[in-house]
This record gives C-alpha cells, structure tokens and sequence, in this order.
C-alpha cells in the first residue's frame, strides 16, 4: 500500500531533503519501517527505546495523533496521507 | 481583523466583537463550559514561514470576519526556546467544526493536516509537562522563579480541569 509522508520544512533533513515522499506499510510502524530502509536513521529519530513516538515530534493520521489511536500499530491504507511534525508545534 | 502588536509574541485574528469582551470559545452560538473545551476545543496547526503565514492569515481573515473561523494565533517569530525553527499558526475552533475548517486551510495550501486538541495542550503545559519543562530550561529560570512558574500553571489549568461546568475563560497571552 502506497502512503504518502509529508513534514513541514524545518524536518526535511528526516526524508533525504523531500518534504513528501511515499513509503509502504499496513500499519503506522510498517511505513516507518521502510522509511528506516529508505533513510537510514530515520527510525531512531523518531521513535523512543520502547518503539514508540519519542517526546520531539507527533504523528497523524488524517488529522488525529497516532498517539490517540493505537499508535505504532494504526492501520492504513492505500493512499492515506500521515504527517510529522515537531512536538513543541503543538502548544 | 488581525491584531498585531509588537510587544506580544503572537499576531492574533479576531473578530471585533473578541475585543469587547465578548467570547470566541462558541458551539451552535452558545459559550462553551471547561468541560466541554477539554472535549472539544482544539487547534489545526499550521506550520511554515513567517511571510507565508502572514498572508494566510490575510486570506484566512475573512473567515473569522464571518465567524467560520473563531480565531487564529501566530508566532511573530520562531519559537527557538522550543526547538522550532518554522512559526506556528494555530486555527481554533471546536473539533464538531473540525472538517469544515480542515477543507478552507486545505482549499488556502495548507498541506499538514494535525490537530491538536487544548486537553492534550494544557497536559504539555501543567508542571512536569514537557513544554513547561522545556520552557524553563531555555529561560534559565533559578529554582524559586520556575517553582513559582509550575505554581502559576497548575493553579490556572489545574482549575479548568477542576471546574467543568464553568463557562471557559480564555486569558491574555
């Protein structure tokens, strides 16, 4: 499944430079996966020890906090759109 | 109508009628209670240059003027104390309402589709919330003024949280 990432600007270092790129995965943690294989790092920028999102960034699907849902395990789908963005954005 | 003061942080759009006192913090025209901010209230976060931002909040203005869109906040600058590096403009509005503002940003070229609701703001910002304690950090504040910084916090969320059929207050910023 085809799932499109965007972030802002100032974390276009987190995707190679891009700010969209697309990534594969059935889940919010899959998609990270590959976006690890893709740009090395990436996984462990993001995530904490514990697999999941660490304290500088938020992630979203169509809107809503993975945090809200069921984090890692958030399912997607074909063509949904996730978004990142850094922690301190939100207050 | 946008408020631009340089002595405060934020650019705020309002509507005029915010400035006689009168609430933005409505569903359906009746004034929200804290409860009922902390299950609904919330902010679409939009994040870019500060000229960028400048001129979607011209675009954006017109909204607030018709009461679409209750109001809006913005950095002046980047907030670096936070480790950002782009402004931040918040569009508020009760989560009900969510969609139908999502589709005017969209429509205006916001791309990032975030929402952030004022529960999980105010849980950021109550003593030992990661923006408080960052926030302390960057101002270097010595014990006694960080204390008396965690007080000032908990006593004004702690309150809200505590009085839920209040009506919300919003207070200066």
């Amino acid at each position: 499944m085809s799932i499109t990432i965007i972030v802002p600007g100032s974390l276009k270092d987190l995707l190679g430079g891009s700010d969209q790129v697309t990534c594969e995965g059935k889940t919010i943690g899959e998609c990270i996966a590959d976006l690890d294989c893709k740009f090395p790092g990436f996984r462990g920028k993001v995530l904490d020890e514990n697999g999941e999102v660490n304290s500088s960034f938020m992630i979203f699907l169509d809107g809503q906090n993975v945090r809200s849902l069921i984090g890692m395990a958030t399912s997607v789908k074909e063509g949904d759109e996730v978004n990142i963005i850094p922690f301190a954005a939100g207050g | 109508m946008i408020i631009d003061r340089p002595d405060s942080h934020f650019i705020f759009v309002f509507h005029p009628s915010a400035l006689m006192g009168k609430k933005y913090t409505l569903y359906e025209g009746k004034e929200l209670t804290n409860g009922e901010v902390l299950q609904y209230w919330g902010k679409w976060i939009v994040l870019g240059e500060k000229s960028w931002l400048d001129e979607l909040a011209q675009k954006l203005d017109r909204y607030v003027e018709d009461k679409v869109i209750p109001c809006i906040k913005y950095d002046r600058k980047p907030p670096a104390n936070l480790g950002l590096k782009e402004a931040v403009m918040m569009v508020y509005c009760d989560k009900r309402k969510g969609e139908e503002i999502w589709e005017i940003l969209h429509q205006h070229g916001v791309k990032i589709k975030a929402w952030v609701s004022e529960r999980e703001t105010m849980e950021m910002w109550l003593p030992g919330g990661p923006l408080l304690e960052q926030w302390i950090t960057s101002m270097n504040l010595s014990e006694e003024d960080a204390r008396i910084n965690r007080e000032d916090a908990a006593a004004r969320l702690g309150y809200i949280f505590d009085h839920p059929d209040e009506i919300f207050s919003p207070w200066e910023q």
